[in-house]
């Protein structure tokens, strides 16, 4: 006979790994610590990226200044003031980047928790019939 | 009101019975509506104004994920200003690649907010967008909702200046210096976007907070925080708003909430409850709101005739044959010898 509890924790529990389930699964996978680590680089990659295109965007716009006052212009502390720049910035990016993989981790993992919960739930379901 | 409750819950169980249709075809409406707009307002490109094509990329983002219609959009936004100047779709380019590599990547599912948003504009109302994901989303909505102005801006930037962007190819630099200057000195932009934002966090932290009405509270208490940041920031900074436009927008804008409230939040304060209890380690003191649920009537037609060829058949009475075949009026039929079984037990009817 149909137990109908058992069948509601399984459409859950099924739309869970169609949905997030999937997701969690992929995020969990991965220790803590090797997640972040991979996230915090591709955030390297992404915020260094994105500096150069700035910069180039920057570079292009004032392109006849620099033209005009290259031979003036102090290049060590021009590149020195960039690096300060993009320090900050690839700093901020990745400060951010840390946090929302650790949120997203811990998330994931505490919702994962619920699923082999409910996963237990419903094999003693199985053993009580 | 019970009306309303069984009309939301008979779309709710539509919905959810033929949601395997109903989002493609939801995507595809999407993507269409976002293409032609992309054709009508930039349309440089002749090329991706055929119907053809709009239909074809349309169909494609019914299947493929959400973020496809951003893709595509953004791909068809750059056909036309490539068209129209190579050098500024270089611009264009630019603001599309750091809103996916800096804030686009860690949420995908955003995309959706982002293709909206400046549809929005286009219809003139983009005053719904911050109270609706405040609503529905969270505070990093409102990163979202500043992507979509963005972008709406870059584009709508280039269509103001394409006059003076497509003709004279010499000053390559002349024409990126006025894109970029009109975009960052556009004052209509800045203040939208802190409006936008701001509105959009004050929405979801008044919508959280556990107080009664606390999302009727939050839409209106957005709309009217909108309101007034555009207001003020369009008389400070004469960015020239539509005062009218903002109003209507607002309050459209809660119209749109109440909405969403009806479908996603409807409960009844009337019924709330409060209890105390306590464990081991605590003492809980609960608020229970119910929710707002009418059971759907469950209509079952049942046919209660017999089909034809299972009727009696009428005895045939002794007597004179009939004079002709003209139909029998039934008021004439006499129902004397119809077997009793046909109408079931009829003797309590008697009494």
């Amino acid at each position: 006979m149909l137990d109908k509890d058992r069948v509601i924790l399984m459409t859950r529990m099924a739309s869970y790994e169609e949905g997030d389930g999937k997701k969690h699964m992929n995020v969990v996978r991965f220790f803590k610590g090797d997640y972040i680590a991979v996230g915090i680089l591709k955030a390297l990659i992404c915020s260094s990226l994105s500096f150069a295109l700035i910069l180039a965007l920057y570079v292009y716009y004032n392109f006849d200044v620099f033209m005009s006052s290259i031979y003036d212009m102090d290049i060590l502390e021009f590149v020195k003031g960039i690096l300060i720049k993009y320090a900050w910035f690839v700093g901020i990016y990745v400060m951010i980047t840390y946090v929302v993989c650790t949120i997203t981790y811990n998330s994931s993992r505490r919702k994962l928790k619920r699923y082999f919960k409910n996963l237990r739930v419903l094999k003693k379901m199985y053993d009580r019939q | 009101m019970t009306r309303l409750l069984e009309i939301r819950d008979n779309i709710k169980v539509l919905f959810s019975k033929y949601d395997v249709f109903v989002i493609p075809v939801l995507k595809f409406l999407l993507a269409l509506i976002m293409l032609i707009m992309i054709n009508g307002k930039l349309g440089y490109m002749s090329k991706l104004c055929n119907p053809g094509i709009v239909i074809i990329v349309s169909l494609a983002c019914s299947f493929l994920p959400a973020g496809a219609i951003l893709l595509f959009g953004s791909l068809f936004s750059m056909g036309h200003v490539f068209a129209l100047s190579p050098e500024v779709a270089i611009v264009v380019a630019v603001v599309f690649l750091l809103i996916y590599l800096l804030y686009l990547r860690f949420t995908p599912s955003e995309s959706l907010c982002i293709v909206i948003t400046p549809m929005l504009f286009v219809f003139h109302v983009p005053y719904v967008i911050p109270v609706v994901m405040g609503l529905i989303g969270g505070p990093a909505s409102a990163l979202s909702v500043i992507c979509g102005v963005i972008i709406y801006f870059t584009l709508h930037v280039v269509t103001q200046n394409a006059a003076n962007v497509s003709g004279d190819l010499s000053d390559i630099m002349g024409q990126i210096k006025l894109i970029i200057d009109s975009l960052l000195g556009n004052k209509q932009m800045i203040v939208l976007i802190a409006a936008f934002a701001i509105v959009t966090i004050a929405v979801y932290v008044i919508r959280r907070l556990p107080i009664e009405h606390c999302w009727t509270i939050a839409m209106v208490s957005g709309a009217v925080l909108c309101m007034v940041i555009t207001l003020i920031g369009g008389l400070v900074t004469n960015a020239g708003f539509s005062i009218i436009g903002i109003i209507f927008g607002c309050i459209l804008a809660v119209g749109v909430g109440k909405v969403i409230e009806f479908f996603k939040f409807c409960v009844d304060y009337t019924r709330t409850e409060r209890v105390q209890f306590e464990d081991d380690e605590y003492y809980y003191y609960v608020k229970a709101v119910p929710k707002m649920n009418v059971a759907a009537p469950d209509r079952k037609v049942k046919n209660i005739n017999r089909s034809y060829a299972k009727r009696p058949v009428r005895p045939v009475k002794a007597g004179p044959a009939p004079m002709d075949t003209a139909p029998m009026d039934t008021a004439e039929m006499d129902t004397t010898e119809l077997d009793s079984s046909y109408f079931g037990d009829t003797s309590n009817l008697d009494e």
